[in-house]
């Protein structure tokens, strides 16, 4: 039965992807513009993606994305292809998040924010509805990931992290053990304890939503 | 298999790193056990909604703001490559520093200059300075001559005893009257003094009413001193005539 709808193909392998990665470095390291264009192309997305589901803040993100790429393009000439260059980008990813959560919580977690809305903030291009989706899906989709991203923000941000770069980035475990900087043995109970401490946020919230408010009152 | 075991590896079997056996084993598990395969949809359904989150548009700006990023880093980088891209970009950084030091100042100066020849060369006609020397060149002594007197020269039965005018440094003649006049620069007599003898009544039109031609330095009027005798002899006085001093 739950055979027929899970996807149990073995993780896929890598050895494509790191020749790639190894003529993209070595231009990278002699200055193409074509290889600073493609490294763009190729990881702007998932690491702001990865960004935002860790911090939750799409400001926020956007610095940590542009740190991360600065450290890339800096660091470049010290990357000796010890990991792929997808799990490099994604352990520098992560501790940038780490690091902007730290900051945030000593130096902004006092600070009110004047627009209670963060879609304001961005362009009408983002938030332009999807021509594929129906409003009712389209209403319900978003509904959703307002309620997945605020259970995410709940987790401890060690379950938030692996459970991110499992479930959203898709990463495999090894690749989450060296991003991580963890064992494989961790990263699985992480992922499990994560995925449940967001079962129970999101099951939390579904309850808190859909139970009738009876405010009880004195007859006059 | 027991419940507490199935709800352990049912993560590992959402992410396929299940033995075959053990895959079999769990799922049959979730078949027959309400709670485990409760478990096992919700965590599905939950990771199909995780999944749909992974496309998160980049902003706009963000993208903008890393293609810069890219821009500046790829320079950086070419720079520590090549020294010959390292001299030409930091020629181009101090072209641009030359320039944006110039470009505030090219437009006024340029505006000043052209605006400055323009004026000079419109008020050029109308600038004129006086010259006038007498005819001798400026480095020669200042000269002055009689330009009215209220006699008619020529007509007087007097003549001889008609005052003549002389430089202050020519000698004494014998004269016997002379008197020392001090021409300003508007030719007028401004002031007298008796050398020798007495002033005459001649002596006082002329003092009075004649006007000379000033004396002048370089071409500037400018006051000079002439000295009147009268009294003796032999003197032509139709060309009377001062040498004065500066």
């Amino acid at each position: 039965m739950a055979t027929s709808i899970l996807d149990l193909s073995a993780p896929k392998a890598l050895d494509g992807a790191d020749s790639d990665d190894f003529g993209l470095v070595e231009s990278l390291r002699t200055g193409a513009a074509q290889a600073y264009e493609e490294l763009l192309a190729r990881f702007q997305q998932p690491v702001y993606t990865l960004a935002l589901r860790l911090l939750d803040d799409p400001s926020e993100s956007a610095d940590v994305v542009q740190e991360v790429f600065l450290k890339v393009f800096r660091n470049i000439g010290a990357f000796r292809g010890q990991s792929s260059l997808k799990t490099w980008i994604y352990r520098i990813t992560v501790n940038e998040a780490h690091n902007a959560r730290r900051w945030f919580f000593r130096h902004r977690r006092k600070e009110v924010e004047l627009d209670s809305e963060p879609d304001d903030a961005r362009n009408w291009k983002d938030v332009i509805p999807d021509g594929c989706l129906s409003p009712f899906d389209a209403a319900f989709e978003r509904e959703q990931h307002v309620m997945i991203e605020a259970a995410l923000a709940k987790l401890s941000p060690i379950f938030r992290e692996a459970v991110v770069l499992r479930d959203i980035t898709d990463m495999s475990y090894e690749e989450i053990a060296e991003v991580l900087g963890v064992s494989l043995g961790t990263v699985k109970s992480r992922i499990l304890r994560g995925r449940e401490a967001l079962r129970a946020e999101l099951a939390g919230s579904l309850q808190d939503r859909l139970a009738p408010r009876l405010v009880p009152k004195t007859a006059e | 298999m027991s419940c507490e075991n199935a709800q352990e590896l049912i993560s590992l079997l959402l992410d396929g790193r299940l033995p075959d056996e053990e895959r079999e084993n769990v799922v049959a598990h979730a078949g027959i056990c309400r709670e485990c395969g409760t478990q096992l949809a919700a965590l599905q359904t939950q990771r199909a909604a995780l999944r749909k989150m992974a496309q998160a548009p980049v902003p706009e700006p963000l993208a903008t703001r890393l293609n810069v990023l890219a821009s500046h880093e790829r320079e950086r980088q070419l720079s520590r490559v090549s020294i010959r891209e390292r001299a030409r970009r930091m020629a181009a950084s101090a072209d641009l520093v030359f320039q944006n030091l110039m470009r505030p100042v090219a437009v006024p100066v340029t505006g000043g200059i052209f605006s400055t020849l323009l004026l000079f060369g419109l008020m050029m006609p109308n600038l004129s300075f006086s010259h006038t020397n007498g005819g001798y060149d400026f480095s020669t002594a200042p000269q002055g001559s009689l330009v009215a007197t209220p006699w008619d020269l020529g007509a007087d039965d007097d003549a001889e005893n008609f005052p003549v005018f002389a430089s202050p440094d020519q000698a004494k003649s014998d004269y016997v009257n002379i008197v020392n006049l001090t021409i300003d620069e508007s030719g007028r007599v401004a002031d007298w003094s008796i050398v020798r003898g007495q002033l005459t009544d001649e002596m006082k039109d002329i003092i009075m009413f004649s006007h000379f031609e000033p004396a002048t330095f370089f071409g500037i009027r400018t006051q000079g001193t002439i000295q009147v005798w009268q009294g003796l002899p032999p003197c032509k006085y139709a060309h009377c005539s001062a040498t004065v001093r500066g």
